[in-house]
């Protein structure tokens, strides 16, 4: 592994101030269990001079909840979120989410920040550097993706342009169903915005001056149902083929309010408004949520080798509406 | 049946404790002073001509000592016939090596890699075994013109098989009620992915010793095949405990030479292990298998004539096909008693990291590409495919070409009773419904149920030679060059010795897999271990017990043959009360050698049946694995907690998960594998295990002396043709392409166009 500077930061502060002073050669490391794979396979066309680790920060591991809603710590693990009683009592959602992703053993050191700052996992882009170097595709500055007329099983089969990578985030789904918004510090000052924004085809809208502090969850209703599904060829250690995250409020049958988002469709999550405003009013049966899936995935144009997943998609879609697994 | 002492005992293996406690030193955990760290340059490209290199700037980077290219390695050859070099002007694949770094850190070399400049001349590639073999293809070597290796005599002798033609075939076809015809592949390539990726460490001292320390399966067999190619210069091949091999880490070349080119280069000791991306990108996989076949058949499932082009896929080079080519075609006639053959192989090469031995060693690739041919039979004829194989098994008085060209019949036990109670255990009966029927239907998950059959006569392949050593304290040496790549075999052999000599465990050893101790021993390969290596443990431990018995007899006044000895002690036959220790006549300086040599004997084949029931959800086209049932009949346990071990071992190493998931996905524009990582490349992780239970049979083996026979190997070959043929049961439609992952069952099924294949 080539060698980097390696810097404890004990602030959020600091933490600012060490990225402007590195000016884009630096690298935060919260658990690094996406970080040191990507640094150890060399796949960026610019290796990080500096690593920052902001595990030393203290305080910002916590939960923290109100009347109206939770304040979780970026530094959170993704175990201690499975474990937080609070987050199982009323944000359920998030702990389905987080209880699929990777393994015990990871889920103990990665944490909800870089859960959602993970980069993508499209083998393209991760192709390591020591088989023959590393793949110069459009999300690094390449001209074209070479998934589009390659291996692109896993690849997104909408919303995408120039580069077919998708957003592997498990718990941003399960955030943005949830109306979650980001505490984001940078040398301005901080910022919130929804997890829906954060997303960008190429990534984040993440400065490298930047990091996420916080998570805000509103407390939603506590008649709303809350569910995940993700589907993988192995059940633990796999990123998403396809998952939804869905939260939908019905009294006797009658939907009268839905939020769905999809994971690794698309190069950022999908929210499927068309099917969420369909479902309101409608009383819930196979063919009306038959008819959602259809909506929800009406934009999806498939490459040449992943047609499966729009039928996973519609599939997911369908059992979660109808409250199946 | 008898009772012994040890045999078929749970006794704790020898090495238990220190594995489990961390305390084993794998390859990668040994350094030895001035110890060199070894990185290898790999090519971006599949095919080209190196126009020249640069090595000036790697060079002059602090802490390198050596980087060489193909102007300046040694011209070792390797593969079959010899070809393979260790560095070549030509490069042949992704990740072929280019250049050889030796530095004193890793970190160092991995940085001189970057340093080495290299201008290639780019040639078109091929990957499809049909379109290499083409007249307008791309050549690879100029001395296989047609891109198709001969076959070698060093494999198995001057008449190595490489085809099955018995009888007459067109009469055989004539006499068929009816004929099935068809192209089946097994060509997903997976990577048996041992959890120790390759390892060596190699010192060359002076002008001609060298010593390796290698983790494999076979140490022995790099001294056996190299010492004289390397200018017969004294070399001492150590073993060491290897971290799994599933027989890809047995010829050890592909790791060893660029670390012995190195240390020839620097005089100094080189490690070099692959890490994971190179292993999973760059290392050998499963021969890729595709069989154009037709199948006469009669309506009872009689199968009158076999015609086939069995076109196998090498990829880059031969390691070891043509004795993988041999083996498959012996072991198919091991599975059908046909009178009427014409069975035609053809190995070519192509632009990706080659295909080596795996366990299965051609015969499962061979069975994956045939058995879809002959359920077509089986359907059209309604047979039961568990009486299709009971009835088509080899029996005792069955003859068949093995390996060596030579025409062997069966002297071994009839397996119909293992097919009976694996049936019986598995509830074959109950669950099986027909063809393409499900065994059950809940809302969208359909069941279904299928099986397998492998065996192999390789049980008594190859000579073994053992010494068997006596001291006087009353314990006992076994002088063998086995390797302990993860089974327990070295304890197993410690076993047979006890029993025999019938001495404590505890006072049994082998000495270590060192080439300069140990008579030279080819290693558990082939299910060779109980029957090839402990016949030869066996034979040396009677030998020495003869030698005793001789020693002791004048004191007893007796008879040698009326002796008997335990715990160290002798004593006459009936008396034990009066006992004398070994050392009362062997002396404080004393010792006893026997010598015991196990010799080829191909007529006793192994038996592996395996039932599998799978669900399949029919919206998202997941296939899952419930339940795993493996049958086999092995005359004698010797161990059982590692006989369940090695049946346990069907799923994983390219077996019954390369019909689920498992699959080396090679991107064929830029002849790159895809999913070189642990997360991409789907092996089965311990907390999704199916459901597994064995039926394991006792038939004694009268030819052993424990009437035992191995089995080992060939435990995940019956899999995948099994599980294609539940999940076809499962949804009603033939389905053979493997892995079954959810684009094919959704294809299959309609719901979606097929899958744009890309050659």
């Amino acid at each position: 592994m080539k060698l980097f500077a390696h810097v404890n930061a004990y602030s959020v502060d600091e933490t600012i101030k060490l990225l402007a002073k590195y000016e884009g050669t630096a690298k935060l490391n919260a658990g690094g269990t996406d970080l040191l794979g990507v640094l150890k396979n060399r796949i960026l066309p610019n290796y990080p001079e500096v690593i920052i680790n902001i595990k030393s920060i203290p305080g910002l591991n916590t939960i923290e909840e109100d009347e109206e809603g939770i304040n979780i710590g970026t530094l959170t693990t993704l175990a201690d979120i499975i474990a937080s009683p609070v987050i199982e009592k009323n944000y359920s959602l998030l702990k389905e989410a987080a209880g699929t992703v990777a393994s015990p053993q990871i889920r103990n050191i990665a944490t909800i920040g870089g859960n959602l700052c993970q980069d993508t996992r499209c083998w393209y882009y991760r192709y390591p550097d020591e088989v023959g170097g590393m793949i110069k595709c459009f999300r690094k500055g390449g001209k074209t993706c070479p998934a589009v007329s390659g291996e692109n099983q896993y690849h997104a089969i909408m919303g995408a342009k120039k580069c077919f990578a998708v957003c592997p985030s498990d718990t941003a789904i399960a955030l943005i169903a949830l109306g979650a918004t980001l505490t984001i510090a940078g040398a301005e000052g901080t910022r919130t915005l929804p997890v829906e924004e954060f997303y960008t085809p190429l990534g984040s809208v993440l400065n490298s001056g930047e990091m996420i502090a916080a998570i805000y969850i509103p407390k939603p209703s506590s008649v709303a149902g809350q569910r995940f599904l993700k589907f993988t060829l192995r059940k633990p250690i796999d990123f998403a083929i396809v998952s939804v995250a869905s939260i939908i409020t019905h009294d006797q049958g009658v939907c009268f309010d839905a939020r769905i988002v999809l994971g690794a469709v698309a190069p950022t999550p999908v929210r499927a408004l068309k099917a969420e405003e369909f479902l309101k009013g409608k009383e819930l049966s196979e063919e009306i949520a038959a008819e959602a899936a259809g909506l929800a995935m009406a934009e999806a144009k498939p490459l040449s080798k992943n047609a499966y997943k729009l039928e996973i998609a519609k599939t997911l879609v369908k059992r979660l509406v109808m409250g199946l697994t | 049946m008898k009772d012994y002492r040890f045999i078929g005992k749970s006794t704790p293996r020898k090495d238990a404790l220190d594995i489990v406690t961390g305390r084993t030193k794998f390859i990668n955990d040994l350094t030895i002073p001035n110890m060199l760290y070894g990185k290898v340059l790999r090519s971006p490209l599949p095919h080209a001509l190196i126009k020249s290199i640069d090595t000036t700037e790697a060079m002059r980077l602090q802490g390198v000592k050596a980087v060489l290219t193909y102007k300046d390695v040694p011209d070792w050859k390797a593969g079959f016939p010899h070809h393979v070099r260790i560095l070549d002007s030509k490069v042949r694949y992704v990740g072929e090596g280019v250049a050889l770094v030796a530095a004193e850190t890793e970190d160092i070399a991995e940085e001189a890699l970057r340093l080495i400049k290299v201008e290639y001349e780019p040639l078109p590639a091929v990957y499809d075994v049909e379109e290499s073999i083409k007249p307008d293809a791309p050549q690879l070597y100029d001395q296989f013109p047609g891109n198709v290796f001969p076959q070698d005599n060093v494999v198995f002798g001057p008449h190595t098989l490489n085809e099955v033609v018995i009888g007459d075939i067109e009469k055989g076809f004539e006499e068929a009620d009816f004929i099935v015809e068809g192209t089946y592949a097994y060509e997903n390539i997976p990577n048996p992915l041992p959890p120790e990726s390759p390892g060596v460490i190699a010192l060359w001292e002076g002008t001609d010793n060298l010593t390796v320390w290698l983790a494999s399966q076979g140490p022995q067999i790099f001294k056996a095949a190299f010492q004289r190619r390397m200018g017969n210069i004294n070399l001492q091949s150590l073993g060491n405990p290897v971290g799994g091999s599933y027989g890809s880490k047995y010829m050890s070349w592909q790791y060893a030479l660029p670390a012995v080119a190195l240390s020839k280069a620097t005089g100094k000791p080189v490690k070099f292990c692959y890490g994971k991306a190179e292993h999973l990108a760059a290392f050998t996989l499963r021969l890729g298998s595709r069989i154009h076949g037709k199948v006469g058949m009669k309506k009872d499932g009689t199968v009158t004539a076999l015609s086939g082009d069995w076109l196998v896929n090498s990829g880059s080079f031969s390691e070891a096909t043509q004795g993988m080519v041999a083996v498959g075609c012996g072991e198919a006639q091991l599975m059908l008693r046909c009178k009427n053959w014409s069975f035609i192989p053809k190995m070519v090469c192509t632009n990706r990291t080659a295909s080596g031995q795996v366990r299965g060693f051609g015969g499962q690739e061979l069975k994956c590409a045939l058995t879809p041919i002959l359920t077509m039979g089986m359907e059209k004829a309604d047979v039961d495919p568990v009486d299709f194989f009971k009835k088509n098994y080899v029996k005792a008085g069955d003859g068949f070409y093995w390996r060596d060209g030579d025409w062997w019949v069966c002297r071994g036990i009839d397996y119909s009773n293992a097919i009976n109670q694996g049936a019986e255990t598995f509830g074959w009966k109950e669950k099986w419904k027909g063809w393409l029927k499900p065994t059950s239907v809940n809302g969208a998950k359909y069941r279904g149920v299928g099986v397998g059959v492998h065996g192999n006569a390789d049980a008594g392949e190859d000579v073994s030679e053992v010494y068997v050593r006596l001291e006087p304290n009353g314990s006992a040496i076994i002088h063998c060059g086995i390797a302990e790549h993860g089974t327990g075999q070295r304890s197993s052999i410690c076993k047979m010795v006890a029993e025999v000599l019938q001495l404590p465990l505890d006072r049994v050893y082998v000495t270590p897999t060192d080439s300069l101790v140990n008579p030279i021993e080819i290693g558990p390969v082939g299910s060779r271990g109980t029957y090839a290596i402990g016949g030869a443990v066996i034979a040396a431990a009677e030998d020495a017990k003869r030698q005793l018995f001789e020693l002791m007899a004048p004191k007893f006044k007796v008879k040698p043959e009326d002796l008997e000895t335990e715990d160290g002690m002798v004593y006459v036959k009936g008396k034990p009360d009066k006992r004398i220790p070994w050392i009362k006549e062997m002396q404080y300086y004393g010792s006893i050698m026997g010598h015991g040599r196990f010799e080829s004997d191909f007529s006793i084949p192994n038996f592996m049946m395996i039932f599998t029931e799978v669900e399949v959800d029919t919206e998202t086209g997941k296939v899952d694995l419930i339940r795993v049932v493996g049958t086999t009949d092995v005359g004698q346990v010797i161990d059982p907690l590692s006989l369940t071990n090695q049946l346990n071992g069907c799923l994983g190493s390219a077996g019954i998960d390369s019909a689920i998931f498992e699959e080396t996905v090679l991107d064929t524009r830029l002849g790159r594998i895809m999913n070189c990582n642990m997360i991409d490349y789907k092996w089965r992780t311990f907390s999704e295990l199916p459901e597994m239970e064995h039926s394991i049979l006792e038939t004694p083996f009268p030819t052993h002396r424990f009437h035992a026979i191995g089995v080992g190997e060939i435990t995940p070959s019956p899999g995948p043709s099994a599980v294609l043929m539940a999940v076809s049961n499962a949804i009603g439609v033939r389905i053979h392409d493997y892995p079954l992952t959810p684009d094919k069952v959704l294809s299959a099924l309609g719901k979606i166009g097929s899958p744009m294949r890309r050659e």
